[in-house]
């Protein structure tokens, strides 16, 4: 074993050809697909029928499915505009909430005095049924918006400081280790690695705190009923008028909301978190 | 046991020379009449390829950090070419490589070893060509590739490209290969061989492996447990560069069995860990 022809890199076995970049999902059937979709069909029809049957008996606990309809179709700008009034009203409350539990959650990863302070406070604040406060608020704030965003504000803020500073904090140790031997900055820690780290755990919050934000809007809502508009105030006229036709169509309008930021969320969720591994459960 | 045992580097200044001298550590909560590190000293000279190897608990890992000024210790003193291992740092002069490959899954393979380039840019290094590294891994087509896919190995060789990316002066390697398959874990040891005669750099590499000490290293450092300490340094007198044919030699067997016979009487040395039964 002397001097030999230096030998070089031995290639590493070559496998089988890698995934193409955003693999799609195997074993999941296409949502087109019968399989997919008769069961749920098969239990809306069986709900249909129930709900057909109770209201031919008890008008007074639920409407036809028809008037329902009629309801929304002769007077759709009634709904779309009051279910705008509400959606914005909790989309800015979530902005608000959440983006200031954002903020707090990154001030209190790195200051930790911020953290013992503030946090007795915040948990409080989480067990404390806040739509109780909607009436206290609009003795404050009036009639306005301003009753109502704080109150989704509220709600939205917890589940999403919670989640932040956890996310913040899974960080694995060899890639902080990394950092520090290259002397990162905090700054440079904090950007490049803590809050992308905290993206899955900070849109895990937000599929969360959407639909809550359309809870806190209506409840709110609620309180000033018969000053300004929103779905919320479309179901307790019409409550207290017996139109019950009009309470589930609001109903109906606020389920649709709903779906609709679930739908949004998930969205971003495939964007921005497709290197994570909630987004390929199927593929691997 | 020689406490304070002699290897190359001993007629070589200090800034010619990662220096570790009577350097003792205890873990907080640990026993302290059997420190992590206890009076550890040792020499490795630059551009040198050193080993650590010794049974779980000997405090190699540990060494590595304190070289890599990640971990404090009580007393003693280490130096890395003639300034403490932070100042290295901060001039972005330690390249890492973690057991596991510790890359952001977020960026794609070329941007993953381009960080190094993007992070503390005070200390002015100027780095490889991403795709020059890329190519050195034999990566060369994978770069607009994420983490996710790729392969265990393709990983690793991505974190190794990223530590080489700023020409560190040390390169620590802390059991890099030890999750890998033994095909694999081959390869990548004799690619790493030939990036790092081309690089010309200091490698620290900490492994459970006899067989993977002893095909990279110019010395192999064995140490014994509870408390850590160095047993004894063996040179390996193996030609350079190392191929397949060598690694497969009688002499190389021969250097493994003597690897073998010191770990035997280092783990003899310490004491038997806590969680095993006597039998």
């Amino acid at each position: 074993m002397t001097t030999q022809t230096p030998a070089r890199t031995v290639p590493a076995p070559s496998r089988p050809a890698p995934p193409a970049r955003r693999p799609r999902r195997r074993g999941n059937r296409s949502p087109f697909h019968p399989a997919t979709w008769t069961p749920a069909v098969a239990v809306l029809l069986l709900l249909g029928a129930a709900w057909t049957a109770v209201a031919a008996e008890h008008p007074y606990i639920l409407p036809e499915l028809g008037e329902v309809g009629t309801a929304l179709v002769t007077s759709p700008l009634v709904f779309l505009e009051n279910a705008w009034r509400t959606l914005r009203i909790a989309l800015l409350g979530a902005l608000i909430g959440a983006g200031s539990a954002f903020v707090l959650a990154l001030v209190m990863s790195e200051i930790p005095v911020v953290r013992r302070a503030l946090m007795p406070f915040a948990v409080v604040l989480n067990v404390t049924p806040v739509v109780a406060l909607a009436p206290p608020l609009v003795v404050a704030f009036g009639f306005g918006m301003t009753p109502k965003v704080v109150v989704t504000a509220i709600i939205t803020f917890f589940p999403v400081l919670i989640n932040v500073a956890t996310g913040l904090r899974s960080v694995p140790p060899p890639v902080l280790h990394v950092f520090e031997t290259l002397h990162a900055s905090r700054l440079e820690v904090l950007l490049r690695l803590r809050i992308p780290s905290s993206l899955p755990y900070t849109l895990a919050a937000l599929r969360v705190v959407l639909p809550l934000s359309i809870v806190g809007a209506v409840v709110a809502e609620f309180v000033t009923a018969g000053s300004s508009g929103g779905l919320g105030t479309v179901i307790s006229n019409a409550a207290s008028t017996a139109r019950l036709d009009f309470v589930y169509s609001a109903i109906f309008c606020l389920a649709a909301l709903g779906v609709l930021l679930l739908a949004l969320v998930t969205a971003i969720e495939h964007r921005l978190l497709f290197w994570h591994e909630s987004q390929r459960r199927a593929s691997s | 046991m020689t406490p304070f045992p002699t290897n190359s580097g001993e007629s070589r200044p200090a800034s010619d020379l990662i220096r570790v001298r009577d350097l003792t550590k205890t873990y907080a909560g640990g026993d302290p009449s059997r420190p992590a590190l206890d009076r550890v000293s040792i020499d490795i000279p630059r551009r040198h390829f050193v080993s650590l190897i010794g049974p779980s608990g000997c405090g190699k890992s540990t060494l590595l950090r304190v070289i890599a000024g990640l971990e404090g210790y009580d007393s003693g003193e280490a130096t890395v070419f003639g300034t403490s291992p932070k100042a290295m740092c901060a001039n972005k002069a330690v390249g890492l490589v973690p057991q596991t490959p510790a890359l952001l899954p977020w960026k794609n393979v070329r941007r993953n070893i381009a960080l190094p380039q993007k992070v503390n840019r005070r200390a002015g290094r100027g780095g490889e060509d991403p795709d020059d590294l890329l190519r050195m891994v034999g990566l060369g087509e994978l770069g607009h590739r994420y983490p996710h896919e790729l392969s265990g190995g393709q990983q690793q060789r991505v974190a190794i490209a990223r530590a080489f990316g700023m020409r560190p002066e040390v390169l620590l390697m802390d059991e890099p290969f030890s999750a890998l398959d033994e095909f694999t874990r081959e390869s990548l040891q004799l690619q790493l061989l030939a990036m790092w005669e081309r690089m010309a750099t200091t490698v620290v590499f900490v492994t459970h492996s006899v067989r993977e000490a002893v095909t990279l290293s110019d010395e192999i450092v064995v140490m014994s447990a509870r408390p850590g300490r160095i047993h004894e340094v063996l040179p390996v007198d193996l030609p350079r560069p190392r191929d397949t044919a060598l690694v497969n030699s009688p002499r190389m067997h021969a250097m493994e069995d003597r690897v073998r016979a010191s770990l035997e009487s280092a783990w003899q040395a310490g004491a038997a860990p806590d969680d095993l039964v006597a039998l």
